[in-house]
Order: C-alpha cells, then structure tokens, then sequence
C-alpha cells in the first residue's frame, strides 16, 4: 500500500535513530499526512516497520488524541472547548461549523473534505476563541472569518 | 514597562533570529559555563538562584540537577517540556515563537550541568508552528557551533532533537512524557527510582519546562543575586511570564517581576475587564489550580505566597471569570477536560472524575440535589490520593468551588436551572 | 532488616520488602486488586490504601508502593484509610454490572469480597453505564469486558511477565480496553493465567463457564504430569468430573502460574471413552474374578515357560507407588524386571542424568529465574517444559544472558542467542566450553560471560542429546561450581516421574527390547500398566502383531486404545486426579497429588441430559476403577493365594 520511496523514507529515517521506538508517532503523522488516517492496512505497516505487533501499535494509536483510526476528511477541524474558549462561546463557533458544513461531532462531510472534532485548549486563549485545522491554528474565529478560512482552504 | 528579560527579544508577529538573539548576549552564558564553570558549580548557581520548576510544580531546578547522580550511567538526558496543555497556558508558544535561542542555550547548559549529550524538545502537535521554528533554529545553532560535537572547543557535545506529541494533556506529567517519547502508552511512573535515576531508556533524565530552561542563561550570564533580585518578593527569584485570559480587555502573556500582584496583572497589564463586567473570581494558574476567593485579589503571585494561602501558583496562568460567567459550568467544563484526559491507569481519576462530571452535569441542567454537594465534597477529597498529579489538580477547581462558592451551587439546586441567562450566540 | 509495627504487631521484614507484604507476613492482609505478588506494584487500583501513623512517611499511602522501613507504625484499620477504601470500592462498583448470579468469578471475586467487607450496599450512581463490546479469545478464555476494574494485572502479566504481546490495554481514560488487536486465539502458552489474575469475571475459563458454582466444587491440591517439572494445581471438580485447574503456589517450582498444558489438558480424566468396567475378553467382568483369572492364567505361563516369560510394562508417567508396587510384584514373582523407558537410550540417558544430578548443584524452576546466565542444551522449552520458558524470561528480564545450543528452531519469549548446532556438533561446543572455563587461554563469547556470571545455570534436555551431552553438561556444572560459583543443573525430561523411574529401572529393559522378546517368542505374558509407549512406537503394524503372539495380554489403563480391545485382560485404573500418587520431577523433588473427586462416569455423561439427572441406584456408576498400584498389590495376593492353592 505505500509507495516504495516513502517506505525508503520512512525506513531510513527509523534507523536513523538510536531508540527506534521514539519514531512511532513521527511515522504515524507522516502515513496521516500522506493518506489521511491511520487505516488496518496502515497500521500493519507500522507493525513491521517497528517489528512490533498489531495490537502493540493499537495500543499507542488508541491512546493518543491526533492518531486517527477511522476515516477522516482532507481537512480535520478541531475546535477548542477549552474552558476559556467555553467562557468565549466556542458553542457558537461549532454551530456554525455544523450548520455550514452539515456535520456534527465525529462526522465527515459528504463530500469528504471536512471532519469536525473537538479538542482541549490548544494553547491560543489569548485569541479565543480558537481552533485548529490540520495542525494549523486560527483563532478570534467569528462567522465571517470561518467562512474565510473554510473558503481558502484549497 | 519592567524589565523584560525572557521577552527581551519579543517583537510583534516576528522571531528573534540568532544574529538578533547574540547581539543581546546569547550564548554568551554557554561560553562562561563551558570555559569557566563546572557541571557542579552550574548545579549550584542554579540552587542559589532559586530557580523554580515554571511547569507548576515549583521544585528547584538545582536541586533537581543534583540527584543526577556523579556515577549514573551514560548517555544522558535533558528534556524540555513543551507540551503546555494546562487550560489556560500558553506562554511557552509566546516564548518559543519570540526567542527561541535561549531556550536551546538553556538546554545546553543544563546538559552541561549534568553531562546530558542528548536533548529532546517534547512538543505539542498543536504547536506546529513552534515545532518547525525549534527545528529550524536547533539547526542554525548547531551550525554556529553551539551544538554538536565539542561545543566551541570544550570536550561537551550535544544534539537535540524535536519530539511532537500524538496529543495528550498527561503527556505533560513528565514520567508519562518519558513512556510518550518511547513510543509507549503515556501512564506516568511513580517513582521511586526517580527519572533523574532512571528515565528515558532507563539512563538519567532530567525534564524541565520551557520557561525554567529558558532562565538558565541569563542566570548563568547575570549570575544568581541578579536573578534574585528581580523578583518582587524575597521568597522568588527572576521574572515570571504570566498568561492571562478569559474575561479581560487585552488578554496575553505578560513577563513581570516574580511575586507581581495579581491586580496589577489583571488591571494594568491585561486591561482589566471591559466594560461591563466585574471580576468575581480566577484561577491562579491554570485549570488544575483552585478559584481564589475575591479576598486574595491583591495576593502576590509567587509560589510561596500562594501556598501560604493555601493556592498553587501552577503554571502562572490566569484564567479571569466575571460575575455573569457561571461557576459550575466552567468547573464542569473543565471536569470534561480532565476526564477525557485522564490515562486511565488509577481508579479515582478513572472513575472519579468522570462522576465528578455526571454530578456537575445534573447540577449546571436543573436536576441536581441537595445530597449531590457532600457527594462533589467527598469525591473530590478522595480522587486526590491518586497516583499522579492529574486527578488532585482536577479535584482543585471543583474542590474550591464547594468551598467559596457554593451558594452558586445551591443557586442551581434550587432553582432547579443555571441562574446565569443563556448568553446571545455569537452571531 | 527493618522493624515496623502494623496494627500494634511488630513485624521484621527483609530490605525490599512492600508494607502489603509485611502485613501480610504478619497475618494481616490487605485488600487488593492490581498488586500481585509476582507482578509486583502498580499503585493502580488504590484499594490496599493504609495510614502511617508514624516514621518516615506519613498519612495516608498506598502499602504496595512504600517499602517497609525501621520505625515506621501502619494502621491498616485507621477510619481514613477505610473511608478510603470504602470509596475505591464505591467508584469501582460504579460501572460493574450487577451479574454476580451468573458470574462464574462469583464466590472467589475480589471484587464480590471487598465490595462485601466494605460495605458497600447501595450505588449512588444511578445513570447509564458504561459497556464494551466482547471479544472472541479462543476456546479457552472468555472475556466479559464491562466486568473490568482496570487493574492492568492481565496486560502485565501477559506483556511484561510473559513476553507476548498480542494482547493488551488500547483506548485511554476510563474507555480503556483489555483485549487483542482484533477477535482470535490467544498466542501465549501461558493465557490460561489471566483466569486466575483477573480479579474479578472479565476473562473466566471458557470450558468451566455456568457449569459449577465455585462453592460447589470439590477442590484438592494436585500435581500437573503433562511435562516432567510437576507444577503444583489445584484441581476442582463437580459430580464425577473435572470443571478446571488452577495454578497452585509453590515457590520453589511453578511460583503463580502454570502452562495452558496444564491448566486445559485434563479431558482425558472426563473422556467419555474411558474404560469404566473391568472386562475378561470382550465380557465384563468383577475385580476379583479379574484378578483370580489373571493369576491362573500368569501361573500357567510360569510353570510353561518358566516365570522370565513374564513382564510388566509401565511408562515415565506412572507413579513412584506404581513404579514400586511392579518392582515389587517382579522381584516376588521372579518375572523379569519391569520396563519403564521406550528404549535403552532414553533410559540410559535419563539415569545418567538422575545419577548426575547431585544435591549441591541441582537447581529448581525458582533457581533459574535467579540465574545470571544460562545456557541450555538441547532443549525447547515452550515446547518440552513450558513454565521452564517462563522462569528463563524472568532471569532474562532481570539482566540474564541465555545462550540455546540446539538444533531446532527454538522459539522464546525473550531475547537470546541460538547457536544452531548439530547434536554431534553441540558436544564440541561443550568440549570448547569446558577448555574455556579450565584453562586461561582467549575466550569465546559464551565461556567469557560464563565465568563473568556469578549464577549461571546450565540447562540439558534429554530427548534429542546424545549420552556424553547429558554428561558434558553436569561437566560443566561441576567445574563452574568448583570455580565458586554458585551453579546450577536443571535437566529436562519427558515424563512426569521419568527421574522415579530411573531410580526404578536397574536391571530393567525398555519397551523396545520387551517387543523384540515378544517377537521371538521369549516373553509370553505382558501387563501394560498405563503406558502409552506401544501406541507412541514408530511401527505399529510390528506392535500389533508382536501383541498377537503373546498368551496373555493384561492391561491396567484410563486411557482408551485399541491394545485394550487386544487384551485378555482389561482393569481401568485411576487417574491421578483420582487417587493420590506421588511423582518425582526433574530436579529430584517428591511430590504428592490429593484424590480430589470419587471416580466414575461423569453425572453429566450418565444423564445425557434428563432430569432427574440420574436413575437411582446405590453404586457409582463407571466406578470399578482402582488405583493401579492398588491392583498390582491384589494380583499379588491373589497369586500368592491361588499359588498356594496349587500346591
Ligand atoms: C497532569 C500534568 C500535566 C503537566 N503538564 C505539563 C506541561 O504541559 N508542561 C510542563 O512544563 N509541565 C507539565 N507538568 C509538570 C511536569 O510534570 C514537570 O513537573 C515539569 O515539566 C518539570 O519542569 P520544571 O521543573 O521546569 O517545572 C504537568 C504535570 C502534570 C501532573
Ligand atoms: S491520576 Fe491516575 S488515571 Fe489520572 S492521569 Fe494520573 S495515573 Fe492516570
Ligand atoms: S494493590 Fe496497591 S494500588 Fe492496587
């Protein structure tokens, strides 16, 4: 399923490292990046990079919060609902969102280009409210500027 | 404008570059330790400049270099904590995106300190920004010679190397940074042995936070009396960057003398709250830190003077919540956060918080009960005796907002609502 | 050595030692869920919560994560220690199901006892739970997720103390699941001891489920025979028939646990096919009438053919008190010395070893875990002696080195070095070794590390090494000791009580020469006394045919066969479930098993089903089984008596 350069890629920057294991995250960003989430076939390709088995990558891919094991859109929104961007009405920002794009919580747009999930404080309160697209953040968000960015995108 | 040392360099919407960070002195520290210096005389100067852990926990960073012990094993490790998912925090981004070189000349000196020749910058992935700019900048200063092999001639060498987290506010705890950075499940180790004993890989580990390295070579630079005294009070040293947001006119990241007011904070650096709105209460220091009572407005933000009032100065960040902002929302906003985030390893934060959650979800949507108050009482007592410092720090704001405000509480029961309207959607 | 006082008792305790355990020792035990003796401490359920009243620490703490030391005063019994206890329980109960009736953990739940003792009594959590959905794990274990305290005792038992790793913890915060990576078996040898670790019902023996209330069943301590080391059990059964095994403690042998052979190779004790009837031809017959006829018929032969025309044949698995009983019927009688090896390489090998394996240097499974080398010849572990692989992970993962000479590809649980050799090849390579040890000259990497260790043991296993093998390694071991180490000889072997029977089998001849005399003819009368070496023999048309010739073919056996459609003369004996037998296993040690239940055909296999579940009658039935020692004793008598008649 992966091209044979990025596996190249991805090999070499794993042997790179002393402790191997301290590549897992980066590697699994690195597939996210490139085809979206972390799918059953991409996650067998992590267990042989790392020479570890199945569930031994589970367990890492479920724990954390950006590994995603299920189908995402091109763009994962995250907004925060951190307690200052609860006191900056993040309610409204994520109405919006779900009324603009039709999606709620956990959802993808049809047309495959959006998913919408929350997030803890992202560390922008002083820009509250705030939120993040694939690892990018934009904050002060009202109506008009999320049309903006939503519009930009592509 | 008081002194500003951290944020010497800080420009509007720009990073200081190298050039800009060594015309202000940079790496002028790193050159003193390594020619003029020991490790252990480094370790002292630190102690005797009362360098405290900016993390939350406050522990002196000498002190901490100390228990890595003569005879530990080689190589070692110093990791700096650029994690900052404390609700509320967000100095550390301001810090990395103004002048990101003293931290790496931190990190430098505090591996000399300990003869760490390996340097790890755990960030979080909503920190992208930040991460790029710490590679970047790792980059041109090892081309400059500050790091790599025999660093300006001396027999030290070290690499850092920048880690993103897959994202989890335990992986801040910093044992559980080290099972994160091993590509293992983020529960925290209790020690003993102590990760300056036995961290990453099992070899000597010493973490800290952004803001603490940061510190370092100015101490180093200034020496340890000058450091003390620019704090406000006898009982901290340097200056401290406060965050400030919620309810205030400008809200960011202020640096300001150790022990500065809370008032002054608020008021003249963070404009005070528009127009409209009075301050009823804020956490000192994140969301794992307790509302102070109005009484303490004026209380000195150091971590000794807050312990002394029974508070915990955490990571400085304040959080300011006016008269119309409900309590119990915020709290179970904030109860939400810490329950999704919980490892999940120890049963009263596992389970714990999560009733916490359920208790102050009937509360803040008109069905709670009288009995629920001696319920929150007794739960957040009790989640605090818990394996690491997740779940106390959870019970913080609960916990405080029992005790000075629970007539808001009561509020809710009986008038089986939220009493604060609904505010307009923004629109 | 610190003193402490724990509920006014004073205690000593060894340095190292956890305030749980010093209760312990001092007769207090505290309550638990993630500590386990083994496993050592997580501090992840809270529930063994004590008060130090005085000393070093102080307030409340949890007893598995502080070590005992000098002064210091615990309250087990404290009221904030026990609100707090009280409090655990309450949030653990917050979620659990309320299945217990039909719960198979019920009756030896932890959770069921300290949710009792607590007193705990009413939830207050009065809104949705939370569920999981359960997984497939074989046909062994069951899993029932929403039952899950999360005290992470599986994921360390089977990660961290076993060594593999297809399951674990996935998800975070209070959605975390212990499970595998998608439905199937589970990989480990060792999974059957998730059973016994999980504290409460999640992961419960799938061919034991809703068959006994645990309350119910009829318990007695037994020995495991399916490999030679004898790890202790317990074995619980219900109306005529075996429901589980379980580990039993032994310190010196199996620790906690033992193999999923152990623990699940028991359906031959329930085996429908069992003989149950003692039979004269195809005819069944009484136990006396049996005998007298045995005897007459033994008789005849002995006066036709002269009484070395007779043997008894028994196998490495029988009993010391079998073992004993045909040395001593043999010797009365004048036959010929029983047989007990297959053939006379094996027997050969496995006395040298007996022979060889002298008090002083002789180890146990526990010595091994402590070892700081080891090297092992000729032997597979997971395969020949499980639980030998699992004490070999724990030296392992306390810093050992283990060097495998073998032949095979050895698969571990853990990292070492596999020097693939040849038999022949391998007792070079222990010349090599033992001039490494002996003269100072340059080293190779293993002799190097051998004389680095200060515990190093030696491994041999007996099934595919040469004699010289069995003897070069005791070599070693006897060098190394004498170069003041403290070394250790662990043999494997391949029956339960194979060492009993190289004490017995002097003089005696292996089951491949008793066929060739049959075949020529010289031996005429064979009482096969549970062996199951005619059917493991390589040509069994030449068995089948040898068997033919006989005169007189006895049997004494639980297990079916067709040899018992041959014989003349069939008496089903007991298992060792059954009666109470002795075994020695590899190292030496005499071990004794308890009857655990009265024999006879299962209720449930005499029912088939009905209800009332049986016909009233005032015998057992399938119970004309004895012990096999016990019908060696009787044909003696009887030939003795019918003898006498004689003359
Ligand atoms: C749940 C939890 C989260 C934490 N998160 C952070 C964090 O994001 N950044 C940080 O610097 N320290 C964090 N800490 C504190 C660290 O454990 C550690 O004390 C600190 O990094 C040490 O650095 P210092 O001595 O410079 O403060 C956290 C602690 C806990 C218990
Ligand atoms: S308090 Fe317990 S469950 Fe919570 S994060 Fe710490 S170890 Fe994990
Ligand atoms: S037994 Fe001590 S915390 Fe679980």
């Amino acid at each position: 399923m992966i091209e044979e350069d990025f596996r190249h890629f991805l090999e070499n920057r794993i042997s790179a490292s002393d402790h191997p294991r301290e590549q897992i995250v980066d590697t699994i960003f690195s597939l996210q990046d490139r085809y979206g989430y972390l799918s059953d076939e991409l996650l067998a390709e992590v267990s042989m990079l790392f020479e570890m088995s199945h569930l031994e990558i589970e367990e890492i891919a479920t724990f954390y919060e950006f590994i995603y094991r299920k189908p995402v859109g091109k763009y994962v929104i995250h907004v925060c609902d951190g307690v200052v961007c609860w006191m900056n009405e993040y309610g409204s920002v994520l109405d919006h969102i779900r009324r603009k794009l039709n999606i709620d919580y956990g959802q993808t747009s049809h047309d495959g280009r959006f998913t919408l999930l929350p997030t803890c404080c992202i560390g922008y309160c002083d820009r509250s409210p705030a939120m993040m697209i694939n690892r990018r953040v934009y904050g002060r968000l009202s109506p008009e500027k999320i049309d903006d960015i939503l519009k930009n995108l592509d | 404008m008081t002194m500003q040392v951290l944020f010497k360099n800080r420009h509007p919407e720009r990073i200081a570059t190298l050039e800009e960070y060594c015309k202000s002195g940079g790496y002028e520290a790193l050159e003193k330790a390594l020619k003029k210096y020991s490790g252990s005389e480094i370790r002292s100067i630190a102690l005797d400049a009362l360098l405290l852990g900016r993390g939350g926990a406050g522990f002196p960073a000498g002190k901490k270099w100390m228990t890595v012990a003569d005879n530990a094993p080689f190589p070692r490790f110093i990791v700096c904590n650029a994690d900052e998912m404390e609700p509320g925090t967000f100095k550390d981004r301001v810090l990395i995106h103004a002048d990101p070189h003293q931290i790496i000349e931190g990190m430098i000196i505090a591996g000399y300190s300990v003869f760490a020749e390996r340097g790890i910058i755990f960030i979080r992935s909503s920190y992208e920004n930040a991460a790029r700019i710490l590679e970047r900048e790792v980059s041109n200063a090892r081309q400059a010679g500050f790091l790599g092999k025999n660093i300006l001639g001396s027999s030290f060498s070290m690499e850092i190397t920048i880690h993103r987290s897959a994202g989890r506010y335990i992986c801040g705890e910093n044992t559980a940074q080290i099972n994160a950075i091993q590509g293992k499940r983020a529960n925290p180790i209790q020690p003993p042995p102590y990760a300056t004993e036995k961290g990453l890989w099992n070899l000597p580990t010493v973490t800290h936070n952004v803001e603490t390295l940061a510190c370092v070579p100015h101490i180093i630079r200034n020496g340890h009396d000058w450091f003390k005294s620019l704090s406000r009070t006898s009982t901290g040293a340097g200056t401290k960057l406060y965050c400030v947001s919620g309810r205030v006119k400008n809200p960011g990241c202020f640096e300001l003398p150790m022990g500065t007011r809370l008032s002054e904070i608020i008021e003249d650096h963070a404009g005070g709250l528009p127009p409209g709105y009075q301050y009823k209460t804020c956490l000192p220091g994140g969301a794992s830190t307790r509302f102070l009572p109005k009484d303490l407005y004026d209380i000195e933000m150091d971590f000794e003077s807050l312990k002394r009032a029974g508070h915990r100065l955490g990571t400085g960040s304040v959080i300011v919540f006016d008269q119309k902002t409900c309590l119990v929302g915020a709290t179970l906003n904030m109860i939400d956060f810490f329950a999704r985030e919980s490892c999940g390893w120890c049963t009263p934060c596992r389970e714990g918080i999560p009733f916490i959650r359920d208790i102050l979800f009937r509360i803040e949507n008109g069905e709670g009960k009288e009995e629920h108050i001696s319920w929150l009482q007794r739960m957040s007592k009790f989640i605090s005796n818990s394996y690491c410092a997740l779940a106390p720090g959870a019970a913080a704001p609960v916990e405080s907002l029992l005790t000075y405000f629970e007539d808001e509480v009561r509020e809710h029961i009986s008038q089986r609502k939220c009493p604060f309207i609904q505010k307009d959607m923004l629109s | 050595m610190p003193t402490l006082i724990i509920d006014d008792r004073k205690i000593e305790v060894t340095n190292g030692t956890m305030v749980i355990d010093a209760a312990e020792k001092a007769g207090i035990m505290i309550p638990r869920f993630c500590y386990h003796p083994a496993l050592g401490s997580a501090g992840a359920c809270r529930m063994c919560a004590v008060k130090f009243l005085d000393g070093p620490v102080q307030g409340l703490h949890m007893s598995c994560m502080v070590e005992a030391k000098n002064s210091m005063v615990v309250s087990t019994t404290d009221h904030e220690a026990v609100e707090f206890r009280r409090h655990v329980i309450e949030l653990l109960m917050l979620n659990h199901p309320h299945d217990c009736p039909v719960c198979d953990e019920g009756g030896h739940c932890l959770l069921q006892d300290q949710t009792a003792s607590s007193g705990h009594v009413m939830r207050r959590y009065s809104w949705k739970k939370r569920t999981f959905r359960d997984q497939y794990l074989g046909e062994f274990i069951q899993h029932e997720m929403n039952r899950c305290i999360h005290c992470y005792r599986c994921r360390r038992f089977y990660q961290e103390y076993s060594g593999y790793n297809d399951f674990g913890a996935m998800g975070i915060a209070n959605r975390t699941y212990f499970g595998r990576f998608s439905d199937g078996s589970l990989q480990s040898p060792f999974s059957g001891n998730l059973i016994d670790l999980c504290p409460t019902g999640v992961l419960t023996d799938k061919k034991a489920r809703f068959k006994a209330r645990r309350w119910d069943l009829e318990r007695a301590p037994s020995i495991c025979i399916m490999c030679s080391l004898g790890c202790n059990t317990v074995v619980s059964s219900r109306y005529r028939e075996i429901i589980r095994i379980e580990a039993r403690h032994n310190r010196d042998v199996n620790g906690y646990f033992i193999c999923d052979r152990g623990r699940f190779g028991f359906s031959f004790a329930n085996n429908p096919e069992r003989p149950r009837n003692v039979r004269i031809g195809t005819t069944s017959s009484t136990f006396d009438d049996a005998l007298k006829y045995a005897s007459s018929k033994l008789l005849d032969i002995s006066k036709k053919y002269g009484s070395k025309a007779i043997v008894c044949m028994t196998s490495t698995n029988a009993s010391v008190e079998t073992h004993d009983s045909l040395k001593a019927i043999s010797r009365n009688m004048n036959w010929q010395n029983p047989g007990f090896f297959m053939d006379r390489f094996q027997q050969s090998k496995i006395t040298a070893a007996v022979e060889r394996l002298k008090k002083d240097i002789a180890i146990s499974l526990k010595d091994v875990e402590n070892a700081d080398f080891i090297l092992a010849t000729g032997a597979d572990p997971v395969n020949e002696a499980p639980m030998l692989a699992l004490a070999m992970r724990q030296a392992n993962r306390r810093g050992a080195k283990i060097v495998i000479l073998d032949p095979r590809p050895v698969v571990l649980p853990f990292k070492f070095e596999h020097l693939s050799q040849t038999p022949h090849n391998i007792d070079s390579s222990l010349h090599g070794l033992i001039k490494n040890i002996t003269e100072n000259n340059e080293f190779e990497a293993t002799g190097e590390r051998i004389k680095k260790s200060l515990h190093p043991a030696i491994i041999c296993g007996t099934e595919i090494t040469g004699l010289s093998t069995v003897n070069l390694t005791a070599d070693i071991a006897v060098l190394l000791k004498a170069a003041g180490k403290k070394a250790g000889l662990f043999y494997l072997m391949q029956g339960a009580n194979s060492f009993g029977a190289a004490l017995a089998a002097k003089g005696s001849m292996p089951f491949t020469e008793i066929l060739e005399r049959i075949d020529k003819g010289e031996i005429k009368a064979l009482i096969l006394i549970e062996s199951s070496f005619p059917y493991d023999f390589s040509d069994q048309e030449l068995v089948k045919n040898a068997l033919k010739k006989l005169e007189l073919l006895v049997v004494f056996d639980y297990m079916p066969g067709y040899i018992l459609e041959m014989a003349n003369i069939v008496v089903p004996t007991l298992t060792h479930f059954e009666t109470g037998s002795s075994f020695i296993n590899q190292e030496g040690r005499l071990q004794k098993t308890c009857p655990s239940y009265q024999a006879g055909t299962p209720l449930s296999q005499v029912s088939c089903g009905k209800h009332p579940p049986r016909e009233f009658r005032k015998d057992i039935p399938g119970s004309g089984a004895k012990a096999a020692w016990e019908i060696i004793h009787e044909l003696e008598k009887a030939m003795t008596r019918t003898n006498s008649q004689n003359i």
